[in-house]
């Protein structure tokens, strides 16, 4: 079991009153909290910024925390000395900072898991359906093309017969139903938390979110491709082959394209009622001066062209 | 053969915009009437419909009941608050996703 020094998790030192406390976990929950935060490995951060406010905002944990001296490093193998709490008493109470989020080993054999012992459903009626519970899944566009059957493993806190909370591992095979978008869920009906006292299971909603794709980009129903163009097939107008998930298709691109201009594909996003656009965003490439011949045409066109791109600029 | 192949496969349902009961919603996120009613007066989600018994709520009112909520909990912000922290995000997302539109690396 590793040390967890919670002080120096709060940016604080050790005689910091109990209201620096109090802003320093308000400063970082903002920080960290992960609805806000895209940083990465703030979900983490934010669990271990909870528990260590738990025990440092309450007088009785943070002087027994203290107690166990300050000459313990972050990570150091911990074993608690014997006897480190007598006299202490601890108050149950909730746990509010880190969420539903389970407690490191260090602070359950320090302060125990009275705090998970809830009183249970069972309280509310004989017949409780469970709750509905939540994931977010990944999944790669083409599946959302063409449909497709994912596994997913999903790690869910349970609570055992003695009330204490487990973390459970179990696997799913699911079907991504065809023209599925980001932000959408699918309801799978009884895949939820079970039910007590011959309630129905609740349900599992998964949120769906896309995995970055190494050539396309989504927006709501459209679909975006960068493509490459030579500055004469976007001056003269040309036919080019493009890539789209659903294989190589022919586009005209018409003469005097500019760069960045987007050309439509109509219905050729993801697949829906109305179904999106695929876009092209023509990016013009040179060709490289790197031979005689290759500067004898660029000086052609020099001679040739009367092309001033910074007329707008004034110079 | 891998493991998985033995497993049965799972077909659920998607949640079509505007389709959630309020009930649904509730349940779906674990929190009482009264609190989904004043996020409703709060603007934070907009349900189809007039009257509470027709209101329908869209698969994106998930998200968002779970975030103000969190926020609530975790940060102590009150209803004003979270419908600003939620607009905000939400505005944030978007431009970042146009972002990686335009982007070109």
């Amino acid at each position: 079991m590793q040390y967890k020094d919670y002080y120096k998790i709060m940016g604080l030192s050790r005689n910091a009153t109990q209201d620096e406390v109090k802003r320093a976990y308000r400063k970082l929950a903002r920080k960290y909290h992960p609805d806000v935060s895209k940083e990465k490995g703030a979900e983490a951060k934010f669990k271990e910024l909870g528990e260590a406010y738990e025990v440092l905002k309450d007088p009785e944990k943070r002087a027994a925390y203290d107690k166990l001296g300050s000459n313990w490093k972050a990570g150091e193998d911990f074993k608690p000395p014997p006897n480190w709490d007598e006299g202490f008493e601890f108050k149950g109470g909730g746990f509010p900072g880190g969420g539903a989020g389970v407690f490191s080993d260090f602070f359950e054999q320090l302060f125990g898991r009275a705090g998970f012992h809830t009183a249970g459903r069972e309280q509310h009626g004989f017949h409780m359906r469970g709750q509905d519970s939540h994931a977010k899944i990944y999944i790669n566009l083409e599946d959302s093309i063409r449909g497709a059957t994912r596994n997913i493993s999903l790690s869910s806190p349970e609570m055992d017969a003695q009330g204490y909370v487990q973390v459970k591992q179990r696997s799913l095979n699911i079907k991504i139903p065809k023209g599925i978008k980001p932000g959408q869920h699918i309801r799978l009906s009884g895949q939820g938390d079970p039910g007590s006292g011959g309630g129905k299971p609740g349900d599992l909603l998964l949120e769906i979110a896309f995995n970055p794709h190494p050539l396309y980009r989504i927006s709501d129903t459209d679909i975006y491709l960068d493509v490459p163009v030579t500055p004469w097939e976007a001056a003269l107008g040309s036919k080019i082959k493009v890539p789209t998930p659903e294989g190589n298709v022919d586009l005209k691109i018409p003469p005097n394209s500019r760069q960045g201009s987007k050309l439509r594909l109509k219905g050729r996003g993801l697949p829906a009622k109305i179904p999106g656009d695929f876009l092209v965003v023509l990016q013009i490439a040179l060709p490289p001066a790197n031979t005689d011949r290759a500067k004898a045409a660029y000086q052609k066109m020099q001679q040739e062209l009367d092309f001033n791109p910074r007329l707008s600029l004034g110079v | 053969m891998n493991s998985h192949d033995l497993l049965p496969v799972h077909t659920g349902t998607v949640i079509e915009d505007d389709s959630l009961t309020l009930e649904q919603l509730c349940h779906a996120c674990d929190v009482q009437t009264d609190w989904v009613i004043s996020l409703v007066e709060e603007s934070i989600i907009e349900p189809q419909g007039n009257e509470i018994h027709v209101w329908r709520f869209s698969g994106a009112s998930l998200v968002r009941v779970r975030s103000a909520l969190r926020l609530q909990r975790d940060l102590g912000l009150n209803l004003a608050g979270i419908a600003l922290a939620l607009d905000l995000m939400e505005e944030l997302e978007k431009l970042r996703a146009q972002l990686k539109i335009v982007r070109h690396d």
